[in-house]
């Protein structure tokens, strides 16, 4: 049968993508990452997350993770941990990584300046370097990441983890010029003589000011040349009690920073209520565990002081931030007022661009100092000269600054090759499968979220030790298995379908149908691939794990036993889930050659047909040893029992045609793979080997 | 539907284990919906064949195909290239024992054999449960008996039931058997329309069923026009 045409034609079908990848700002596809982690691939996985964002170690720590929101698992407990997953791919990698490292040829004579070494700017770079141009990035600061790589608190961000993103960039051949503030050490226009193009990325790096009296007094700072003097390891004293202006991530970040630099008492005051904080709501957990108490829907009076140094601020009631039209205009009531004592206060309050490197240069500013700029072609008002990151598109987080130069460093190879400009939607948006429908969620099975432990916040605060760890090896595949595996399910061919209806009967989650052939909707199949393995005209495959992978395997696989001729040849078909470790992922020929076994692992056996059964004996193999989950832990409804009946039907088989049908073995996980596999295996062995010498005694 | 069920492999095995080289054809229409000889059956039957021969040491090359329909001129054209191009020593057909038949008249020199055993025309009672309904007589009575075919579904086929072998609803020749008559009784009675039972319903011209020797079937508005048979005679030869 022609499983491969199928496929061609499976794989050409218009394709929603799953929400996960649509999410992502860069389109990381996170779903295929997660089936590289369950099958062992950590490499590829690396060479997936590598390949759609260059800021991979930075986005596995801090990423604000926008395909988890859109985990389709939501509906059924909580989203797949991928950010974490992200991580520990880029933690089991490390060695790999440092030998793909390579620098690219430079294919084209133009050359590229970039200003600031930011997340935009820098993986415009990476682009750029890719594409074979030459490309220099300027940085004023001393390192390169920017608030990356001096801002962030290094509690959530160490600066080795920014550190292999930035080695992975430059190794490419970019050239970094750092301690060199484009428009003080060099000019704009003699960039502008020197290289073809240029890209403005230098972010947002001032914090701005609040204009209330008192506001000049000693002891009033602002929120990020706080932190990176605290990052650069020189905070100034902050006193026993610490005020932060601001509800959003900054202001988080200072008041943790705060009482790790010995602050007892931190207080975060926002105009917004307690529902409307714009902080992510994971950080405000993390800084109420860190004692942080938090003023809600207060707003700044006047900063209180004695002798020019502060001693506390008087707050005024809130009433609301936005207007009907969403737009901010807060409005308080000035009757309702409160005192707080303070030794410090902090403005985090928002940030502005530093617009220094546009000193005696012809690029034009809009009203209050936004760049004139284009936010399709990314283009400035002058020719050549392209803006990228937070400093043209306003906040943002690590990974959309990571889109945007990327879009950036497309903009510009047009513009180089062509001369023109290339129109680009500032987001592109993609067609997804959707939420998992009621009906489908009620029959998933449920699966706790693997989450790490972090030390209590009490523990935390005492320094700036990073507070979350890694995954574990055995922690990241039990949570890669709680992907639901979006888009991969299965794909009916309408050409072959007969309308049989069996896998109408089949299907354990109720989502096939039949009009006149077959249809298995993307957005509610869960691709376990009982259908496929039951459908009487083969005219189900499924997109993971098609039916064509077990034949390849085996006979790779087996080839490496047609030399040692080992005295007995097991297939053993294993589940995929029940794999803690990579210890039998990785299987190759010399390895069935010497230990006559060959592991093949297939994501769930349920979706093994008799003929997957039955198939190793063509290839010579003696027996068959499937191995399957614990006993009720099947992802997947009736999965257990329809591989039973199934096994059963390949052993009738084999008595049919004079074999017997105690080759073929059915086991159940004990524990875990590694705990009670090579048991098994042996146990299959000896019945083997015995009934060889039965049967050799009788023909002998 | 035509029920159909695979005969055992010992048997298939030894119809063709004299042949080098056997095509095992499926049959996309009955039996693949009955699961019996579809796509994947084939898969099934062809690689127990190969498993067989290679466990006995026999060379034995096992190919695998499968058609729309085995009862279709056009459709069964493909078989019979095949057979002819990869020189086919013999085939195994999963059809019903029409497409044995029906491969059988075009193969020439080339055997045909029987993978599936033809069971009944029958419904899917219940996943993987297929039940005999029609006995194919050729004269349809069951307008007299509410739907209910007294020649399929009594053992006896009789007319005018029940007979005495029918025990609380059951048939007497195993207990797994539903009485036919008490079936076409209780329907009847669901109609309003049991006192028609009183007829007795004469003894039938069984000539229309496969007693009167093979049956056809002809329309006239679409068979070949006298044209169209001579053109293709033509180029055929």
């Amino acid at each position: 049968m022609e499983t491969g045409e199928l496929k061609v034609r499976m794989d050409n079908q218009v394709e929603r993508e799953a929400p996960c990848l649509v999410a992502c700002p860069v389109h990381t596809d996170t779903r295929l990452m997660v089936e590289h982690i369950l099958e062992g691939r950590y490499k590829d996985a690396l060479d997936l997350l590598l390949a759609a964002n260059p800021f991979t170690s930075v986005c596995g720590r801090i990423c604000h993770h926008p395909c988890e929101q859109s985990c389709r698992r939501s509906k059924v407990d909580a989203p797949v941990g991928l950010r974490q997953l992200k991580r520990f791919v880029v933690e089991a990698t490390k060695e790999y990584r440092l030998r793909r490292r390579a620098p690219v040829t430079r294919t084209r004579k133009e050359t590229i300046a970039i200003v600031g070494a930011g997340p935009a700017g820098l993986t415009a770079a990476h682009d750029l370097a890719r594409a074979g141009f030459g490309v220099t990035v300027f940085e004023a600061g001393p390192e390169a990441g920017g608030m990356l790589g001096t801002t962030i608190p290094r509690y959530r961000l160490p600066y080795e983890v920014v550190r292999e993103d930035i080695d992975d960039i430059l190794a490419l051949g970019v050239e970094l010029r750092t301690d060199c503030a484009v428009g003080r050490d060099i000019s704009l226009p003699e960039l502008q003589r020197e290289f073809r193009a240029i890209l403005i990325a230098t972010g947002l790096s001032e914090s701005r000011m609040l204009g209330v009296p008192g506001i000049d007094s000693r002891g009033v700072l602002l929120a990020l040349p706080l932190l990176r003097a605290t990052c650069a390891g020189d905070p100034p004293p902050l006193g026993e009690r610490v005020v932060v202006i601001g509800g959003g991530n900054v202001a988080i970040d200072v008041a943790r920073c705060a009482r790790r630099l010995g602050a007892a008492e931190v207080t975060m005051v926002c105009l917004e209520s307690r529902e409307e904080l714009p902080a992510w709501d994971w950080e405000i957990e993390e800084a109420l565990e860190e004692r942080i108490e938090l003023a809600p829907s207060w707003g700044p009076r006047q900063v209180l002081a004695e002798e020019g140094k502060v001693t506390g601020i008087e707050l005024k009631r809130c009433l609301r931030v936005f207007d009907e039209d969403g737009s901010f205009a807060p409005t308080f009531d000035e009757s309702e007022t409160t005192t707080l004592v303070a030794d410090t206060i902090v403005l985090a309050i928002g940030q502005a661009a530093d617009s220094t490197c546009l000193q005696d240069s012809e690029v034009k500013v809009c009203r209050g100092g936004r760049l004139d700029y284009d936010a399709e072609t990314m283009a400035t008002s002058e020719r050549g000269v392209f803006a990228c990151g937070e400093v043209s598109t306003g906040p943002g987080s690590a990974v959309e600054a990571v889109a945007d130069g990327h879009r950036a460093a497309r903009a510009i190879e047009r513009f180089l090759d062509t001369g023109q400009l290339l129109r680009q939607q500032p987001r592109e948006d993609l067609p997804t499968i959707g939420d998992l429908p009621d009906e489908t969620v009620e029959r998933v099975k449920e699966r706790a979220r693997v989450e790490v432990e972090r030390a209590p916040g009490e523990t935390r605060v005492r320094d700036f030790s990073e507070i979350e760890r890694g995954f574990t090896e055995a922690e990241a595949r039990a949570e890669a298995q709680r992907c639901l595996a979006c888009t991969t399910g299965a794909f009916v061919d309408e050409e072959r379908c007969v309308g049989c209806l069996t896998c109408v009967r089949i299907c354990p989650f109720e989502v096939a149908t039949v009009t006149s052939t077959a249809s298995i909707p993307q957005e509610k199949c869960q691709a376990c691939g009982l259908c496929a393995a039951v459908c009487p005209a083969a005219a189900i495959a499924l997109k993971r794990f098609g039916a064509e992978r077990i034949e390849d395997d085996l006979r790779r696989l087996l080839s490496g036993a047609e030399k040692t001729s080992p005295p007995v040849l097991i297939v053993s078909f294993c589940c995929l889930f029940e794999a803690t470790s990579r210890k039998f992922l990785d299987e190759t020929p010399e390895h069935v050659g010497s230990t006559g076994v060959a592991r093949v692992l297939v994501p769930c056996v349920g979706r093994l047909s008799v003929a997957d059964i039955l198939s190793p004996f063509e290839h010579g193999a003696d027996g068959v040893s499937i191995i399957a989950c614990a006993e009720g832990e099947c992802l997947y409804p009736t999965g257990e029992e329809r591989l039973g009946a199934r096994v059963e039907e390949a052993k009738r088989v084999l008595e049919e045609i004079g074999m017997s049908g105690e080759r073929i073995d059915l086991w159940r996980t004990k524990d875990s793979a590694e705990v009670s596999w090579t048991a098994f295996w042996e146990i299959s062995r000896r019945k083997l080997a015995l009934m060889k010498d039965e049967q050799q005694g009788e023909t002998g | 539907m035509i029920v159909a069920e695979r005969k055992p492999l010992d048997e298939i095995k030894g119809f063709v284990e004299g042949f080098g080289r056997v095509l095992v054809v499926g049959c996309g229409g009955c039996a693949t919906v009955c699961l019996a000889g579809g796509e994947t059956e084939v898969k099934i039957v062809g690689s127990a064949l190969r498993i067989a021969a290679r466990g006995e040491g026999r060379h034995q090359e096992v190919l695998e195909d499968c058609v729309t329909r085995q009862c279709e001129p056009e459709f069964v054209e493909a078989v019979l290239q095949r057979v002819d191009t990869d020189r086919v020593d013999a085939v195994l057909s999963l059809a019903c024992g029409v497409g044995v038949n029906f491969l059988a008249e075009r193969l020439g020199s080339v055997p045909v054999f029987p993978g599936l055993n033809t069971k009944f025309l029958g419904a899917t009672a219940e996943p993987g449960v297929w039940v005999e309904m029609c006995a194919g007589c050729g004269n349809c009575v069951l307008h007299l008996t509410g739907g209910i075919c007294p020649v399929a579904r009594c053992s006896k086929s009789i007319l005018n039931g029940p007979c005495g072998g029918s025990n609380n609803g059951k048939c007497e020749i195993s207990p797994d058997v539903d009485c036919g008559w008490e079936l076409i009784i209780e329907r009847m009675k669901k109609l309003g329309t049991l006192e028609r039972l009183v007829e007795i319903t004469p003894p039938r011209d069984w000539s229309s069923s496969p007693h009167g020797g093979p049956r056809r079937v002809v329309r006239e508005d679409l068979r070949q026009l006298a044209a169209e048979s001579e053109e293709k005679s033509v180029t055929s030869t």
